[in-house]
């Protein structure tokens, strides 16, 4: 390529090489079919199909004849108390838990950068919670909260029935939440670390920085684009959860814990409202785009 | 380059054909076994046996009509039939509850029985438990649209040694306690540390519908073929009479509340409380859990201005979309004549539909309170919100966080009655055809 850029060109370069070029796009398509045929197919798709559900009275029924409707989902989900009582806990529990989560995850990052001994049994062990599904997960804790054979009752001396209180079961299940997104938090934070160049510490060493000092101007601002990338990343997560809570609580008691994904399954598949439950989805969707699409936007100007 | 292109886009055309195409069985060949998928949701070890020995027992009889067991489960049955349902893969054979056949029924899911019940089938299953099987199909006509086979009644499940103590009257199924001396003997059986009752009220609204019909109270109206929601003085006796014996007597563990049906057992053996009402089919975790030395009787449930209580059925049913109705009927009759059902029965702790089945020696002994279960059983009455189509979602978005609050003193009894009534007609309306 550099011999041919350096060569005066002969007359019939700019064609060939258009050819080339469209041959070499072709080429690139032909390579990525394997991947955007199941992204289109199970993805894409689906996406699609979820909108324009969403604009339909579409039930989960046989005698049901699908018409469109319009905007009329929608406005029922503006009207709707439940919904948003539903939005508010999701609120809670996806920002308490994302703190949470990265703060608890950066203190153990730390922890575990430092030459302990069995460090490497240590980081091992911290990785345990990311291999178990969520459905094991939540079975694990409800067996902790347990009223009468729980460990957390045991250990605390206390009768609570920690998953039925009205006030206590959001906060039990953030706890859930938090402990089982740790690891990968805490991975991808302590990679960071790693990469923390050595020398801006011995400089700050130098310069007499104390430990505090070395780690909020060097540390974090090195770390910020790590950190911005797992929070944003775990916000989605968190958000989207349904397997936890639904095995932990149902969204119980009362309704306190229902998250808004909780909320659109209920309507999809116990009240076959299949339409409005889509219309949720998309509403859902594009709050956590919008969210996230701000978030990103402050962090990168910031940045610069 | 180009035969490369057009080969790549013939892979991804019968790739996705293949994946549209996956659905549907076909018919069986002429020769070979009909074959029928059984969804049991049998959960104890005997019922699972039980069910699992008799579609052993119907395959070998019959090598031209092959049935597979699949194991289901109650906590969410539900949701994986509407799932199946709607994409054509719902089993032929579904075992499920009326509550929910209400449901399917008018989605046109389920097959109307009517008039495939054989005679036989007909005549040994009271009307009354027929009636909590009839409903109005997706073309608005009424059907039968499962076989009721087993049925489940309230009682009180006590503790021998505290009851005596106590010196109160033991109820008999010809005369029960009414809810007066109910709460008094409850009273009688608190001191330190101990309960008279507990109750497990994590999922509230049926058992406190069913036994609010002790009084007469049914929570539905129906007006010229509109539903609505009604909570008179008749619907606030039981749950005042609960709530009294939470906060007014003291006589009810609050530690209970929260917990589903089978979670106050351990305190219980450790009588902490003397009394739980629950269903007839607890006995079987009581007998299987119970220290050796722990003694323990089955009370009728206590009696209002009656003794009725609402009943719902567990159900067989067949799918709508099945391509061989009949031969799953003949499989329903063989798996529900009379002595199959005292089998059944008997494995899941509760009681048969059928009355050949009621009679078996085995459903009416003394022990571990078969009599007193079966007795309970002509007190069952069609649940009035059987009927009520959206009750589902009544129940799950208004009625359970309404009444999980009452009884956790948070709201008052005129509250509940708002709650309900108000936002209980709200999700009732959109039900209107």
């Amino acid at each position: 390529m550099t011999a041919t850029a350096t060569r005066p060109a002969p007359p019939r370069a700019p064609r060939s090489k258009r050819r080339g070029a469209s041959r070499q796009k072709r080429e690139m398509w032909l390579l990525m079919l394997p991947a955007m045929v199941p992204v289109l197919l199970f993805s894409v798709g689906p996406l699609l199909y979820g909108i324009g559900l969403a604009f339909t009275d579409a039930r989960n029924t046989r005698v049901h004849e699908t018409s469109f409707v319009g905007l009329e989902n929608f406005t029922r989900m503006l009207s709707d108390e439940q919904f948003w009582a539903s939005f508010q806990i999701g609120a809670i529990w996806s920002v308490s838990v994302t703190v949470l989560q990265f703060l608890a995850a950066l203190g153990l990052a730390l922890l575990l950068n430092m030459n302990l001994r069995f460090r490497s049994v240590a980081r091992v062990l911290a990785v345990v919670p990311w291999a178990m599904p969520p459905v094991v997960i939540g079975l694990m804790w409800k067996l902790v909260y347990h009223p009468d054979a729980g460990i957390l009752n045991g250990l605390l001396g206390t009768d609570v029935n920690w998953l039925a209180d009205f006030s206590l079961a959001l906060p039990a299940i953030i706890v859930v939440g938090v402990w089982t997104g740790m690891p990968q938090t805490t991975v991808v934070l302590l990679a960071g670390l790693q990469n923390v160049p050595k020398e801006l510490y011995e400089a700050g060493e130098v310069d007499g920085a104390g430990r505090w000092r070395r780690f909020w101007n060097i540390t974090l601002p090195q770390l910020r684009p790590v950190i911005v990338a797992i929070t944003s990343l775990d916000f989605v997560w968190n958000f989207n959860q349904f397997g936890l809570v639904y095995v932990l609580t149902q969204g119980g008691p009362g309704g306190r814990t229902r998250l808004p994904m909780l909320f659109a399954y209920e309507e999809a598949f116990r009240y076959r409202a299949a339409g409005y439950a889509s219309m949720l989805g998309l509403a859902m969707a594009i709050v956590v785009l919008a969210v996230l699409g701000l978030y990103l936007w402050r962090q990168m100007r910031e940045a610069k | 380059m180009r035969i490369k292109s057009a080969l790549a886009a013939a892979a991804i055309v019968t790739l996705a054909a293949a994946c549209g195409g996956g659905g549907g069985g076909e018919p069986a060949a002429p020769g070979e076994p009909v074959k029928l998928d059984f969804l049991s949701l049998a959960w104890q070890k005997e019922s699972v046996a039980a069910n699992k020995e008799l579609v052993n027992e119907w395959n070998k009889a019959h090598p031209d009509i092959q049935v597979t067991y699949v194991q289901g489960s109650w906590d969410n049955v539900n949701d994986q039939l509407v799932t199946q349902f709607a994409g054509g893969t719902a089993p032929d054979v579904i075992h499920n509850d009326s509550p929910a056949l209400a449901g399917f029924a008018s989605d046109g899911y389920l097959l109307d029985l009517s008039a495939k019940l054989p005679a036989e089938l007909k005549s040994d299953i009271p009307q009354s438990a027929w009636d909590t099987v009839t409903f109005t199909g997706g073309e608005g006509e009424q059907g039968v649209y499962g076989v009721p086979f087993l049925q489940e009644s309230q009682v009180i499940i006590a503790n021998k040694k505290l009851l005596d103590e106590s010196g109160v009257r033991v109820p008999t199924p010809e005369e029960p306690w009414t809810w007066d001396e109910f709460s008094e003997a409850a009273k009688k059986m608190t001191k330190d540390g101990q309960y008279g009752v507990a109750w497990a009220m994590k999922s509230p609204v049926n058992k406190t519908l069913n036994l609010a019909l002790n009084f007469g109270g049914t929570f539905f109206q129906t007006t010229d073929g509109n539903t609505t929601v009604k909570v008179g003085p008749e619907e606030r006796e039981v749950l005042q009479r609960i709530h009294d014996q939470l906060y007014k007597d003291k006589s009810a563990d609050p530690a209970a509340l929260g917990q589903g049906t089978a979670d106050p057992l351990p305190a219980f053996f450790q009588g902490k409380f003397a009394m739980l009402p629950t269903g007839v089919y607890l006995r079987q975790q009581v007998v299987e859990q119970a220290p050796d030395d722990f003694e323990w009787v089955t009370l009728p449930a206590p009696k209002g201005t009656s003794a009725q209580q609402g009943a719902v059925s567990q159900t067989l049913s067949i799918a709508q979309e099945s391509e061989h109705p009949d031969e799953a009927m003949q499989f329903i009759s063989f798996f529900l004549n009379a002595a199959n059902q005292a089998k059944l029965a008997k494995g899941d702790w509760l009681l048969p539909a059928s009355q050949k089945a009621a009679a078996d020696p085995a459903m009416t002994t003394q022990e571990n309170g078969w009599d007193v279960a079966t007795a309970s059983a002509k007190n069952l009455v069609v649940a009035p919100f059987l009927k009520v189509n959206g009750y589902d979602e009544w129940r799950s978005k208004v009625a359970t966080p309404v009444l999980q609050e009452y009884f956790a003193d948070k709201i008052t009894l005129d509250e509940v009655a708002k709650r309900l009534v108000e936002e209980g007609n709200q999700v009732l309306e959109r039900y209107h055809r």
